[in-house]
């Protein structure tokens, strides 16, 4: 190692190795991401207020004690029947006792059974007059009748029910459910229940290999339908509030991809989850109420009256002193704590852009790198 | 092996150690002494944005000084105010040295030297606008980073015009991590500027480019000035020869290739493949702690180096123990599950606080204290050398302050990161961070008397009746000297 040169271009060299590996390589892996979710649904970019918040979140070096960066944990899974099979002994065997003595599974069953009941009624009454045979019609009306009342004797909880109809996957007529201990007419909620019913035959703390043989049994053998549920074990940050891990494509649109530094504060990955959280249709709900929270936080992080190490960042915010019992303009918000006098605040046009980048912080679309994780909590409640 | 060493060469050089310190006198004392003023900034800042930490209502109304952006001025002022100054001055040094040729077109440096610090003097300014490009580690504004880029270009072409003026003489590993030094720097610079500040590729793929570029400025570009510094008076003073050219290369080459890949946190949202490659190349830096490790203490064998007499020799020991800890901690990044604890706590920054203080500028006030008094002639020393120790007590006792608390405490904070609520996460994140700012106490200590010990030599030296005009009566000379090569 004595030639000038030769030293210049062993550093190149070494130097280009993991220039290569950290930063082309990702680089032009990174560029053949799309925003293709699947399912016709798209990653979108943010776009104005929201995208003018990122400036302001790194303006204001946020990054500094927050991280974007829900991590990874462990979890199990959850076998979710949506449709039983045909077949109730080769089902109950899949599933095991401890699920098949269940009132759900039971009921469902009976349903299935008086469907069949009644196909076969209706069978025979369908027949032309001349092969119509009246003991036929007479056994199927008294197969139907024991039918019913064996899925009247598993209690009459309109939940269960309402979950028993949906994973036996019949259909019934109005006024059959009616007999049945099901509304007749449904409204919304009942019809989600019935569409939406899932029928937990693990508990989520299985893993893979322990499933894995259930799971082929329910395809061949039993004919079911079902979903696999991730839930979290040992995934705090999940535990924590976010839907799942934060992956590369969160950051696809950022102009400045700030993953942060510390968690001083907590994780922001799931923010926008939590100010405004989506409905069923996936549509985030805004309140005035959690942006005005958002908002008073930012102005004083105590303005509860709980300590906190976040700096308060009323810059952000034109403010005034309010009289005792002077009322606030439409737009102010007004902050009153004990051994304080009142103020009310506006939120400059930064702060309101701070707020929108916030709310596009989520983690609660599944991406098939990333699924969306229970938490075990609302599991149990389950 | 040893007997291939030249160390010595500088006493076989061709142009005498007067004539290059003559050489070099203007153009490196501006240097440090910049160096001198950016380290007081950067500290100052340092203690002030801590103190936003423990105490969140102070300055809150002043968005200039908002933590975030005095986080992103503290570690510019330190990287590239500091560090930047520093190490190019040394580098300028050291590299006439080893090649026993006065410094070659010392007006390119000063023009350099110049450039640097309306650079770095930019990016701060930037920076308390709100200009910084969000990458913590790097925060450098797109025109400051142009500046920058030119003035180490310049500073570059007089560095290795000087080292190509000899071809001949055998090149003493110093050399190596020197020009490393040089060319990894606009390579590291120049690929975040384009790739993140300039024309940015798009988010998700900024985020492998920061941390390469973040870690490489740290372990490479800071790396090997610090080392080189280490690889270059620990042997001088004890008057030793290197242990080994084989160790020091096969160190030298695995921290070129490694360093830009290590400590990727294990939660980083990055395919599993690029954690997995960084984890495996954190393992593997194991052979640079080794290499270099075992080198310089196979070297210094029997010899005290954080006791000894001589205050170089001193900076140098807790340079190297500190570079050795950081070194250990990036090879247990390799554990996920201890990275993953640490991943979002106070630890990395500790750690890279350890590594800037603790080695880098540890090794740089050690070889200061040695060289700027050369500069001057032979028989000039530190105004009053007494009080140069305090920076060498002050900077080691930051250093280990920040180090423990950074280490020892973050695991509290790791684990209430791993339970739910909130607050009390919070109280434990602060833990190690009070602590820590006793020792950013410290470094404020230190580099206020550093930057007294240097105007004092400045003004001392430099000018009998204290005038400035003198002190550019005094330097005049130099330039012309070197300009005459
Ligand atoms: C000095 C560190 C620090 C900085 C800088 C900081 N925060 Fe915080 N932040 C915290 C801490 C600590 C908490 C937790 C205590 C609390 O809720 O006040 C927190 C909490 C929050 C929360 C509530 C999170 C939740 O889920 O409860 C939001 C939202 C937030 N910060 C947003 C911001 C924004 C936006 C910025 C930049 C303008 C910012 N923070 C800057 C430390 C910081």
């Amino acid at each position: 190692m004595n030639k000038s040169p030769w030293i210049f271009l062993g550093v190149l060299f070494a130097l280009s190795l993991s220039w290569w590996g950290m930063v082309y390589g990702p680089a032009s892996q990174v560029n053949n991401l799309s925003a293709d979710l699947g399912g016709g649904d798209t990653l979108k970019p943010r776009v104005g207020l929201a995208k003018q918040g990122e400036q302001v979140y790194r303006e204001n070096g946020c990054y500094y004690c927050h991280t974007r960066a829900a991590t990874g944990g462990t979890f199990g899974y959850k076998i979710q029947i949506t449709q039983l099979g045909d077949d109730q002994k080769i089902n109950e065997e899949v599933v095991g006792l401890d699920y098949s003595t269940q009132t759900v599974f039971k009921k469902a069953y009976a349903y299935k059974a008086v469907a069949k009941a009644v196909d076969s009624l209706k069978a025979e009454q369908g027949k032309k007059a001349e092969e119509r045979d009246e003991a036929k019609i007479g056994d199927a009306n008294a197969t139907l009748i024991s039918a019913k009342a064996k899925a009247g004797a598993h209690g009459d909880d309109m939940e269960v029910n309402l979950k028993a109809y949906g994973i036996s996957g019949v259909n019934f007529e109005p006024d059959m459910r009616a007999q049945l201990g099901l509304p007749a007419e449904m409204n919304e909620e009942q019809q989600a229940a019935v569409a939406g019913a899932r029928f937990d035959i693990t508990d989520g703390t299985q893993k893979w290999s322990d499933i894995e043989s259930t799971v082929r049994r329910l395809k061949d053998k039993a004919g079911a339908q079902f979903k696999l549920q991730p839930v979290a074990k040992e995934w705090p940050d999940v535990q924590g509030g976010a839907g799942r891990q934060s992956v590369l494509r969160d950051f696809l649109f950022d102009a400045h991809a700030m993953v942060g530094v510390m968690r001083v504060g907590p994780d922001l990955s799931s923010q926008g989850s939590k100010i405004a959280p989506l409905d069923k249709d996936g549509v985030p709900i805004n309140t005035r109420e959690a942006d005005n929270k958002f908002y008073k936080h930012l102005y004083d992080p105590q303005w509860e009256g709980e300590s906190s190490h976040m700096p308060p960042f009323r810059y952000l915010f034109r403010e005034r002193p309010l009289e005792k019992d002077v009322l606030a303009g439409p737009r102010e918000i007004v902050i009153e704590k004990e051994g304080s006098s009142r103020v009310a605040i506006i939120p400059t046009a930064k702060a309101r852009a701070l707020l929108a980048y916030m709310k596009s912080l989520r983690t609660d679309k599944s991406l098939p790198e990333a699924p969306l994780v229970n938490q075990p909590k609302q599991a149990s409640a389950e | 092996m040893s007997e291939n060493t030249d160390n010595n060469a500088t006493q076989a050089s061709e142009a005498k150690p007067e004539a290059i310190n003559a050489s070099c006198r203007l153009p490196v004392l501006f240097l440090f002494f910049s160096a001198a003023v950016w380290v007081v900034q950067a500290s100052a800042a340092g203690v002030l944005g801590s103190l936003k930490l423990h105490v969140p209502g102070f300055l809150a109304d002043c968005p200039y000084l908002t933590y975030g952006r005095m986080q992103a001025g503290v570690w510019v002022a330190f990287l590239f105010g500091f560090a930047g100054n520093a190490g190019l001055g040394l580098t300028l040094w050291m590299l006439s040295r080893l090649r026993g040729m006065e410094l070659a077109r010392p007006g390119f440096v000063m023009a350099g030297a110049i450039m640097w610090n309306v650079g770095v003097t930019a990016a701060m300014v930037g920076i308390t606008m709100g200009d910084q490009p969000g990458i913590a580690g790097y925060e450098l504004p797109a025109y400051a980073s142009r500046v920058l880029l030119i003035g180490q270009a310049l500073i570059a072409f007089s560095a290795i015009l000087t080292y190509f003026s000899r071809r001949h003489k055998q090149l003493y590993p110093s050399s190596w991590y020197l020009i490393a030094s040089l060319v990894a720097f606009p390579w590291i610079v120049g690929t975040a500027h384009w790739l993140l500040v300039e024309t940015p590729v798009r988010g998700a793929a900024q985020i492998p480019v920061a941390h390469w570029a973040v870690t490489s400025l740290q372990q490479i570009w800071l790396g090997t000035i610090g080392l080189a510094a280490l690889i270059y008076f620990i042997p001088k003073i004890t008057q030793r020869e290197l242990y080994s050219r084989q160790w020091a290369a096969f160190g030298f080459w695995l921290l070129l290739i490694l360093g830009g890949w290590v400590n990727l946190n294990s939660g980083s949202p990055l395919p599993v493949w690029s954690i997995k490659l960084s984890q495996f190349a954190s393992m593997l830096f194991v052979f640079v702690l080794v290499a270099v490790g075992w080198n310089l203490c196979q070297t210094v064998k029997g010899v005290p180096l954080i006791g000894s007499e001589d205050l170089t020799l001193k900076f140098m020991g807790v340079s190297l123990a500190s570079w050795l800890v950081v070194a250990l901690y990036t090879v247990g990044n390799s554990m996920a599950e201890w990275n993953g604890l640490l991943q979002f706590t106070y630890a990395g920054t500790a750690m890279r606080q350890l590594f800037a203080w603790g080695f880098f500028a540890m090794a740089m006030f050690g070889a200061i204290y040695y060289v700027a008094p050369r500069l001057f002639g032979g028989e000039v020393d530190w105004a009053c050398s007494g009080t140069y120790k305090w920076v060498f007590y002050l900077t080691a006792v930051g250093a280990a302050v920040v180090g423990l608390a950074g280490l020892g405490l973050s695991y509290g904070h790791g684990d209430a990161l791993t339970n739910v609520e909130t607050l009390e996460v919070s109280k434990k994140a602060l833990m190690p961070m009070r602590i820590a700012f006793m020792g950013e106490l410290a470094f404020l200590g230190a580099s206020l008397i550093f930057l007294c010990s240097m105007a004092c030599l400045l003004f001392r030296n430099c000018c009998g009746e204290c005038s400035p005009m003198s002190l550019i009566r005094q330097c005049c000379p130099a330039k012309v000297e070197g300009g005459a090569e």
